[in-house]
């Protein structure tokens, strides 16, 4: 076994897949930091506002010192226009002509305007600049006008009401912030899917295309005419895409990591994106999260675990077969379609709807997809439905089990050299046709 | 001489189309037996039944005491399958291919060593074997993947084609090395074969096919005497035209 093992690590294991799997951790680590780079070059950090103060009276000018006490750096400004085109603003923050008339002496309500400049459309641009500016001016407004009308005895009507989140999970409560909470438990729920659905795809494909090679360079029949059990030689090529699988899987890790670690370290607000949110706010959901009984315990990572191998096993094995079944190295191209589609739809669906919230028929069929466990797997974890995640172990055990012995029949059978015969038939009939 | 193969009315189908009929024939020991036939005639489904990479569907065939059909595994430790065109891992080098295959034969390091060397020595390459395969001409590597074959001195080499694709001179090589090692180890060839002079300069028996059936079997002195022919290729000619 350690024989065939070596030989399958060695053909799978080349200079060149340790080349890509280097750079795809460097790019990672290049794209955070270049995230990092763009955030501070948009000064998204939020402790900065570009101010044109048009109506300039003696309440709008309290409002900057008030906005400049609260440690803001104000940068005063003529017009938007003349600032684009001399400090190249991307955003801005205008306090309009004839605000205080309307707050203080006709009581009305007044606008701010909000100054954007698109030079591109990337949600980091969009979505981050400009609001921290223009709700942190509105409220130093609205403090300054409480302390004009009533006097600073009144600062509580600034606040008047505060709202405290109460969350429920797990038949529990806590004093937390769902959004927090989901954040980061979403973390998980997105992160593993991910890693499992880039590891069925390059495996798969890496293990097909292995064995059209080794079908198209007749090694396959040499290999298989040799006194070595089949289960031996299916095995040992298992095991060496399983442990190139687990390469891949740490390197990715890293990778993600380190893109996380740079991201993170630029202090943006990423909640938009549901990842970088709940990843700086983590420390503080953890309580609530162990309050909430959503923390995965050690068994339950094993058996999350237990579920991603069997995924990859079932993906392997299957992989094997299609492999066995293909011409050539051509045919290996679409023949990791049929995992390919198994692994995106189920992929897709838990990314935008709870799977166990779908109708029955909907939910049996996509549970009958084995890799639509693994995907759900921290899920209920997070939520102990315990018996639909050790129900989803157990098919997916018995599934392998089905297809291995399907692929050690394969491979002890006619049909790995009389499909490829009777395909060169009929195409020859074809052709005399 | 003891027989190193016997075929006992092997049969085969692929769907309506019987590629192997009823055939039967023995090889002893240190003999070459020569298959000759056109593209379709059935040579390589024989030739695939007896690596037991196909399971006939009639007859059997005994290698070295053991059933093809109902010992595959024994079967496969007396043989060694060359198929037609066959490659090796291109990422390894030449010396490693051979060590490899010879870790699936042996379990002990000692054979394992003293195989590789027998290796070493039939493909004649030298230094190249510490190059990859990948950089290896297809001659090269024909020598390789040949001596790969007969170095675990099996009781039944199956060699597909052996040199198709090869020039003169490397064509020649291989044959000198098929004779040399049934000499030397006593090891049986079953080669298939397109061209009439190979098997007539070095098989020591042959049989022609024609839609899974044998047309003709002999010494190439018997079956040029009995077409009245003066090549291999004439008695082909007559024997597959039935003139």
């Amino acid at each position: 076994m350690m024989h065939l093992l070596k030989k399958e690590l060695s053909e799978l294991l080349t200079k060149q897949m340790l080349i890509s799997l280097i750079v795809s951790v460097a790019v990672m680590f290049t794209l955070g930091f270049a995230m990092r780079t763009a955030v501070n070059t948009e000064d998204l950090t939020g402790d900065t506002i570009r101010l044109i103060d048009v109506d300039r009276m003696d309440f709008t000018q309290k409002v900057v010192e008030r906005l400049e006490e609260k440690g803001y750096e104000v940068i005063d400004g003529v017009t938007f226009e003349k600032g684009m085109e001399n400090d190249g603003w991307k955003n801005a923050v205008e306090i309009p002509a004839g605000l205080t008339d309307a707050l203080l002496i006709r009581h009305e309500p007044a606008e701010l305007i909000s100054h954007t400049s698109l030079t591109t459309v990337s949600i980091m641009t969009v979505s981050m600049g400009n609001n921290t500016g223009s709700d942190a001016v509105a409220t130093a407004i609205r403090e300054e006008l409480t302390a004009e009308l009533f006097g600073s005895d009144y600062d509580y009507l600034n606040s008047p009401v505060t709202v405290s989140p109460r969350t429920y999970a797990n038949g529990k409560s806590a004093d937390a912030d769902p959004s927090m909470i989901v954040s980061s438990v979403a973390m998980y729920d997105m992160f593993m899917p991910l890693v499992l659905f880039l590891l069925v795809v390059l495996t798969s494909q890496t293990i097909i295309g292995a064995i059209a090679i080794e079908k198209t360079d007749k090694t396959l029949e040499t290999l298989l005419s040799a006194p070595v059990p089949r289960s031996r030689i299916i095995g040992a090529k298992m095991l060496a895409a399983l442990i190139v699988a687990l390469i891949y899987a740490a390197v990715y890790g890293i990778g993600f990591v380190g893109f996380m670690l740079f991201t993170v370290s630029s202090g943006v607000d990423m909640n938009n994106m549901n990842v970088s949110g709940a990843f700086t706010s983590m420390a503080s959901a953890y309580k609530a999260v162990q309050d909430l009984g959503l923390e995965i315990t050690g068994i339950g990572w094993l058996g999350v675990i237990a579920q991603l191998l069997l995924t990859l096993g079932i993906s392997l094995t299957a992989s094997i077969i299609l492999g066995g079944l293909v011409e050539d190295a051509k045919g290996a191209q679409t023949a990791s379609m049929p995992i390919l589609f198994c692994t995106m739809f189920p992929y897709i669906l838990t990314m935008v709807s709870d799977i166990r919230s779908m109708e029955l028929g909907t939910r049996m069929l996509l549970y009958a997809v084995p890799f639509t466990h693994t995907f759900i797997a921290t899920s209920c974890m997070h939520f102990h439905d315990y018996a639909t995640f050790w129900g989803g172990l157990a098919y997916q055990a018995v599934f392998l089990i089905v297809v291995t012995a399907f692929a050690l029949k394969l491979y002890s059978s006619d049909l790995l050299f009389v499909n490829s015969r009777t395909h060169r038939l009929r195409a020859k009939r074809k052709a005399q046709e | 001489m003891p027989n190193a193969l016997e075929v006992q009315g092997l049969t085969k189908s692929y769907g309506k189309k019987l590629a192997c009929d009823h055939v039967s024939f023995t090889i002893g020991e240190g003999e070459i037996f020569g298959l000759m036939g056109m593209n379709g005639a059935g040579k390589t489904t024989i030739l695939r039944m007896l690596a037991t990479l196909l399971r006939p569907d009639e007859g059997d065939a005994i290698i070295a005491g053991h059933s093809i059909v109902k010992e595959p595994d024994k079967v496969r430790a007396n043989i060694c399958y060359l198929p037609d065109e066959a490659g090796a891992y291109r990422s390894m080098t030449g010396r490693n291919y051979l060590r490899f295959i010879a870790g699936l034969y042996f379990e002990d390091p000692k054979a394992q060593k003293e195989c590789v060397l027998r290796g070493e020595e039939i493909c004649g390459l030298g230094n190249a074997l510490s190059f990859k395969i990948n950089t290896y001409s297809r001659g090269m590597i024909r020598k390789l993947v040949l001596a790969r074959t007969v170095m675990t001195k099996p009781r039944l080499a199956i060699l597909d084609e052996p040199t198709s694709g090869l020039d003169v001179l490397n064509s020649l090589d291989i044959r000198k090395s098929i004779r040399r090692c049934a000499d030397e180890y006593g090891t049986a060839f079953l080669l298939s074969s397109h061209h009439m002079q190979e098997v007539q300069t070095t098989a020591d028996r042959g049989a022609i096919m024609k839609d899974g059936h044998f047309l003709a079997e002999g010494t190439p002195a018997e079956l040029l005497e009995r077409y009245q022919a003066n090549t291999l290729e004439e008695v082909f000619e007559r024997a597959v035209k039935g003139v």
